[in-house]
């Protein structure tokens, strides 16, 4: 291994991706702690959790917070996701192709001794292709149950009752999901099997992209990766897609004032019961 | 001189033998006919019989007057007779110490309150464990505070006639006792016992006598009552009616659901006030326990047409108690104390059902590819391989 190829460094994650990802982490993580105990609430762990954070009442506050904060970082990925696609004309790196699920099958037969070479993969890799897509349909999933929970009276209005509870069991079994794949695949993939720092630095040295995304980096010495278009072409497509993005971001900050706040699911206090007088006697005092 | 000088002592002793000889009288007076009141001190260590208070005090229309009230002091013999006191020869004047013959001593009490008042603390001489309890209760906490209306002993348990409670050698409330319990409480409870005598609980006991039901100090205990209006109390509600609701020894006959205290603490409501049970038991929550739905002395059948919470009509007009906002659908949001099964909630049984093979199958793939990994890891170390 050359120094050269230790020394050269390629941009992986611009700064703005590493705040999406880091805002995703905490967001995430935060959900996660605070579920635990709505999922589990009589276990060692969950009360735990639970009187660390001060009850359960402030416990879903705090989950309810970071819920508000992930919908606001799937829509700032979403208006970014669309600058990349229709302005600057990447290529369209994350979907997911017929050749991920070849790479995988030949990893997989790589590990049992069935295929004589690692395939070689681009950008992403079937791994983060599969991690991204899982994100996706979990945050779908985790956001629609939870749309049913925090607003079931408004819900029940076009929707039948039962799925109330069948959005809290989808909840709670996408999150166990969720939880146990973050630390079997993401774990595995970006911290054990090597610690891989480009989510937080930003940057792949050369011997990196050599190793994990050998097709990228072979674009990017050709020149074939994703290219600049000119300033004039920029400006055109901005004109185009910088309304409808606006458009879009009133509608999507509608929709997340709309999911905090389309009803008061019930009162904060209820009226004690007060079904008679207490001392009632039936004769007088004797 | 002489005369009168010899006749002195005889005239002494003549009186001494008369004096004597009244002593002798006096004494055998006092001893058989004790009406003097001379007779007192000489009385002093001696209880008279309860006969001879009964001599007097059960003549009908033996009344007094204390203040503006009137104090009844006639004293049924028989029904003294069949009380457990008599049973266990306890006498009047184990209770009414102070009085030993006739007339009594004056009553100082105000009224006749004041006068229970002073007389109760004496029960604490035989039941000091209940005399104790009952001075922690509710009860006891409201006399305190100054209402003079609150239950002393003597309210519940007429001294002069009550019966035995519990098996002699059981201990346990015996079924005649336990009938009669909510009509002790009803002599100051009447609004109350209104509503519970119409319960599934009340109606049970009061019509069939059946003893699976709760009376009122079943839940609310006995000597040492506890105000049912603290946070304390609401939030340990589903456990105190899960002690019958949970036992399929009682429920069996009835064909009663065992499952409602789990199925409600696996739902949002009762996860919550569990939670605060166990964490926070003072705090209030405004999640609801059994009783908001099911009622508190008026407890019907979930059947029932008019209250019945099994009717979803009924039922949503307890979920609009919180949820004012709540329309027909949401009533179906609370899954009834079911387990998810395909005849009940279909749906979210299918969404388990769904995750019960989703989760092992995505996470299983997982670590299998991620073991295939380390192992190739391994062999490729040891064959001195670079790895891809």
């Amino acid at each position: 291994m050359s120094t050269k190829n230790q020394t050269q460094t390629y941009e992986r994650f611009p700064v703005w991706r590493r705040i999406e990802h880091f805002t995703m982490l905490l967001s995430f993580s935060t959900l996660g702690l605070t579920g635990l105990p709505q999922k589990y609430p009589g276990s060692t762990m969950g009360v735990a959790v639970l009187n660390f954070l001060g009850g359960i009442e402030n416990l879903r506050n705090i989950h309810h917070i970071a819920a508000i904060i992930m919908m606001f970082g799937t829509a700032w990925h979403i208006l970014v996701m669309g600058y990349s696609v229709f302005v600057m004309h990447d290529k369209m790196s994350m979907l997911p192709s017929l050749q991920d699920a070849k790479d995988g099958l030949q990893a997989l037969f790589y590990n049992i001794g069935f295929a004589k070479e690692y395939p070689k993969m681009g950008r992403y890799t079937f791994e983060e292709k599969m991690e991204y897509w899982a994100f996706v349909w979990g945050a779908g999933v985790m956001g629609a149950t939870g749309f049913l929970m925090w607003n079931p009276v408004t819900a029940t209005q076009y929707l039948p009752g039962e799925l109330v509870p069948a959005a809290k069991a989808a909840h709670g079994g996408e999150a166990v999901l969720a939880v146990l794949a973050i630390i079997i695949w993401h774990m595995y993939g970006v911290h054990i099997k090597r610690f891989n720092k480009a989510m937080f630095t930003g940057q792949q040295t050369e011997a990196e992209m050599l190793h994990e995304h050998p097709l990228e980096l072979a674009e990017i010495k050709a020149g074939t990766a994703n290219r600049r278009p000119d300033a004039a072409t920029i400006r055109k497509r901005q004109m185009i897609y910088f309304p409808i993005a606006a458009f879009l971001t009133l509608g999507m900050l509608a929709g997340i004032f709309g999911f905090i706040n389309a009803e008061e699911t019930a009162l904060t206090t209820i009226e004690p019961l007060t079904e008679s007088q207490i001392y009632v006697p039936q004769t007088p005092n004797p | 001189m002489r005369q009168i000088q010899s006749s002195r002592p005889r005239v002494l002793f003549r009186a001494s033998l008369i004096l004597l000889m009244g002593l002798f009288f006096f004494a055998y007076a006092v001893l058989s006919f004790p009406t003097s009141a001379q007779a007192a001190p000489v009385m002093q260590d001696e209880k008279p019989a309860d006969d001879f208070c009964l001599a007097c005090h059960q003549e009908e229309g033996l009344d007094f007057k204390l203040g503006k009230d009137v104090i009844a002091a006639t004293i049924n013999p028989t029904q003294f007779g069949n009380s457990v006191h008599a049973g266990e020869e306890v006498g009047c004047t184990d209770c009414h110490a102070d009085i030993s013959d006739y007339p009594h001593p004056k009553v100082k009490s105000k009224n006749a309150r004041d006068f229970s008042f002073s007389l109760f603390v004496v029960c604490k001489d035989c039941h000091e464990d209940q005399f104790l309890k009952a001075q922690d209760s509710v009860h006891q906490k409201a006399i305190d505070e100054g209402n003079l209306n609150a239950a002393i002993c003597t309210d519940c348990h007429n001294p002069h006639t009550q019966g035995r409670l519990t098996g002699q050698t059981s201990g346990e409330l015996t079924p005649s006792a336990r009938i009669h319990v909510p009509e002790t409480c009803a002599q100051c409870h009447s609004g109350i016992y209104d509503a519970y005598k119409f319960s599934v609980h009340g109606n049970a006991l009061i019509e069939e006598g059946n003893m699976d039901v709760p009376t009122c100090i079943d839940c609310h205990g006995v000597h040492n009552i506890q105000s049912p209006t603290t946070v304390s109390f609401r939030n340990t509600t589903p456990y105190l009616c899960a002690e019958c609701h949970t036992d399929a020894s009682i429920m069996d006959k009835y064909g009663i659901s065992t499952n409602v205290l789990d199925s409600y603490v696996a739902d949002f409501h009762g996860t919550t006030v569990k939670l605060f049970e166990e964490e926070f038991p003072g705090q209030p929550t405004n999640k609801p326990v059994c009783t908001d739905c099911h009622g508190v002395h008026n407890i019907s059948k979930v059947s029932n047409p008019q209250t019945g919470v099994a009717l979803k009509d009924n039922l949503l007009q307890k979920c609009q108690r919180c949820h004012p906002d709540a329309t027909a659908n949401f009533s179906a949001a609370w899954m009834s104390h079911y387990d998810p099964s395909p005849e009940h909630y279909p749906i979210v049984y299918a969404v388990n059902l769904f995750y019960k093979f989703f989760i092992p199958a995505v996470l299983g793939g997982m670590i299998f590819f991620v073991l295939t990994d380390i192992y190739r890891r391994i062999v490729n170390r040891i064959k001195g391989v670079k790895h891809a």
